[in-house]
C-alpha cells in the first residue's frame, strides 16, 4: 500500500501539471494579450475571464462533494470521504475568489462594491454553507463520525441549492444576465475572441482543479498512512 | 394503533411530559423570543419605517432564535444519562426517533409562536386577527421546515464538543430560503393579500419542507449510529 502511493502518483500528476501549466499560460496570454478590451465595460471586463471560470469551478466542486457524500454513505469507503473534503476545501476557495473578484468589478460598474443580487446573495450563502461544512470536518475527530456528518450535511447542502436560487431569484435581481448560453443559443452573446479567451480560461481553471485534488487527496491518503503505522508502532508491544 | 406510530407518540409523549413537568425550555424560549423582538423595537425606529415592512422580519427572527434554544435543548436533553443510547437500543426504528423528536418540536416551537403572536401584535400595533387564519398557515409551514431541517442538524451537532455554537453556524445558511419565503409571506398576509397570490412562496416553502423531511429520512440511520 504505502509503496503504491509513492511510486505511483507522480508519474501519472507531472503530465496533468504540465498539462495544466500550459493551459493556464494560455489562458493568462488570451486574457492579456489576445482578446481586444470591451468596448463599453473598458479594461475591467477582464476579470470575468477569472471570475466566470471561479464561479464554475466552485459549483463543480460542490457537486463534486454531493456525490461523494452520497457515494460515501452507500458503500462506507473512506476514499468517498476523502474525495469529499478535498473537493469542499477547492470549493471554497474559488468560491471565495469569486466574492472578491465579484466586488473588484461591480465598483467600476455598478458604482457599488455590493448589492443584494439573487447571485451574489446565492454565491455568500454557498459560500456559507460549505464554510459550515468545513468547520464541522475540523470540530470533529478523525473517523467514521466525521465522515457520515460530513455526507449528511454534503448532501443536504447540496439540495438547497436550487432552493436559495429561487428564493432570492424572486427576492431581487439585477446581475448581468447570462451571455454564454442564451436563448438563442451557446455562446450568441459574446464575440468570438471573448468567447475563446473564456473557453481556454474554463479549461485552465477546470484542469488546475483536477491537480489540486490530485495533491489533496493524495496528501490526505499519505497522513492515514502516517496515523496507520503511528498506531501500529506505537502500541504495538 | 400501527406500532410506528406508537412508537413515535411515545417519543412525543415523553418530551412533552418531561416539559411539562420542568416547563425550562417553554419559558427560556418564550422569554428570549420576547427580548428579541424588545431588541429589535430599540434598534429600529418604528416612528419612521412603517410596522408591516420591519414587523414580519422581527417576527421570525424571534422565532428562528427562540427555536433553535428550543432545538439546541432537544438533543441536548437526550445526551445526559445516556437516554439517546437507550433510545437507539429500542426496537423502534431510527425514522421514528426523527419523527418523535420533529414532532415534539414542532409543537414546542408552536406553542412559543401563538404565545408570542399577541405580544406582537400589541407592540407593533399591526392587527393579526383580520389575518390570522393565512398567518398561521404560514407560520406552520415555515416552522415545519425550519424543524425538519433543525431536528435532523441537531441530532448531528449534539455529539460535537461546540455543540451550541455549532448548531446555528450549521442550520443557519441552509434555512435561507425558507426564511425569505415566510417573511415575504408574513408580510403580504398582513397587507391582506389572499393565500393564493404567493403560490410561488407556498411551493417553495411546501418543498422545502418535503425537501428536508425527505433528506432526514434517508440520512438519519447515519447519524444515529453508535
Amino acid at each position: 500500500m504505502t509503496e503504491d502511493v509513492a511510486e505511483e502518483t507522480p508519474k501519472e500528476n507531472y503530465f496533468l501539471l504540465w498539462l495544466t501549466a500550459v493551459v493556464i499560460f494560455a489562458a493568462i496570454a488570451a486574457i492579456y494579450l489576445y482578446v481586444p478590451t470591451d468596448k463599453t465595460e473598458g479594461p475591467v471586463q477582464r476579470i470575468m475571464y477569472f471570475h466566470i471560470p471561479s464561479a464554475w469551478l466552485s459549483f463543480f466542486a460542490f457537486f463534486v462533494v454531493f456525490l461523494c457524500s452520497i457515494l460515501f454513505l452507500w458503500k462506507k469507503d473512506r476514499e468517498w470521504d476523502i474525495y469529499a473534503h478535498a473537493s469542499a476545501e477547492i470549493g471554497v476557495i474559488f468560491c471565495s475568489l469569486v466574492l472578491i473578484t465579484g466586488p473588484i468589478w461591480a465598483r467600476p460598474i455598478w458604482g457599488a462594491w455590493w448589492v443584494w443580487d439573487a447571485r451574489l446573495t446565492s454565491t455568500l450563502i454557498l459560500w456559507l454553507i460549505y464554510v459550515a461544512y468545513l468547520m464541522l470536518r475540523s470540530q470533529t475527530a478523525p473517523g467514521s463520525m466525521r465522515a457520515r456528518y460530513a455526507a449528511v450535511l454534503g448532501i443536504a447542502g447540496f439540495l438547497d441549492i436550487p432552493l436559495i436560487h429561487f428564493s432570492v431569484l424572486w427576492w431581487r435581481a439585477f446581475h448581468p444576465q447570462p451571455k454564454v448560453i442564451t436563448s438563442e443559443g451557446f455562446g450568441k452573446g459574446l464575440d468570438t475572441s471573448m468567447m475563446m479567451t473564456l473557453l481556454i480560461s474554463l479549461a485552465a481553471f477546470t484542469l488546475l482543479y483536477f491537480v489540486l485534488m490530485g495533491q489533496r487527496v493524495r496528501q490526505e491518503k499519505l497522513r492515514d498512512e502516517i496515523d496507520r503505522i503511528k498506531k501500529e508502532k506505537l502500541y504495538s508491544h | 394503533m400501527h406500532p410506528y406510530l406508537n412508537q413515535i407518540k411515545a417519543i412525543v409523549r415523553k418530551d412533552l411530559v418531561t416539559e411539562l413537568k420542568t416547563r425550562e425550555l417553554f419559558s427560556s424560549m418564550f422569554i428570549f423570543a420576547v427580548l428579541v423582538i424588545i431588541i429589535f423595537i430599540f434598534s429600529v425606529d418604528l416612528s419612521i419605517v412603517k410596522a408591516n415592512e420591519v414587523g414580519p422580519g422581527v417576527l421570525w427572527v424571534a422565532f428562528l432564535f427562540a427555536g433553535t434554544m428550543g432545538l439546541n435543548r432537544s438533543f441536548m436533553l437526550e445526551k445526559e444519562n445516556g437516554c439517546l443510547e437507550g433510545l437507539i437500543l429500542t426496537p423502534a426504528d431510527r425514522t421514528a426517533i426523527y419523527f418523535g423528536k420533529l414532532i415534539s418540536n414542532l409543537i414546542f416551537l408552536l406553542v412559543m409562536e401563538i404565545f408570542i403572536l399577541p405580544l406582537f401584535m400589541i407592540f407593533f400595533n399591526v392587527d393579526l386577527i383580520a389575518h390570522l387564519g393565512p398567518l398561521l398557515v404560514v407560520i406552520f409551514m415555515g416552522t415545519l421546515g425550519f424543524c425538519a431541517i433543525g431536528t435532523l442538524l441537531s441530532s448531528l451537532s449534539s455529539n460535537l464538543k461546540t455543540r451550541e455554537i455549532m448548531l446555528p453556524i450549521l442550520l443557519y445558511p441552509l434555512i435561507v430560503p425558507v426564511v425569505i419565503a415566510v417573511v415575504k409571506m408574513t408580510g403580504q398576509v398582513l397587507d391582506g393579500k389572499s393565500l393564493g397570490a404567493m403560490m410561488n412562496w407556498i411551493g417553495l416553502t411546501l418543498a422545502f419542507d418535503i425537501i428536508y423531511i425527505g433528506v432526514s429520512i434517508l440520512t438519519i440511520d447515519h447519524i444515529l449510529e453508535e
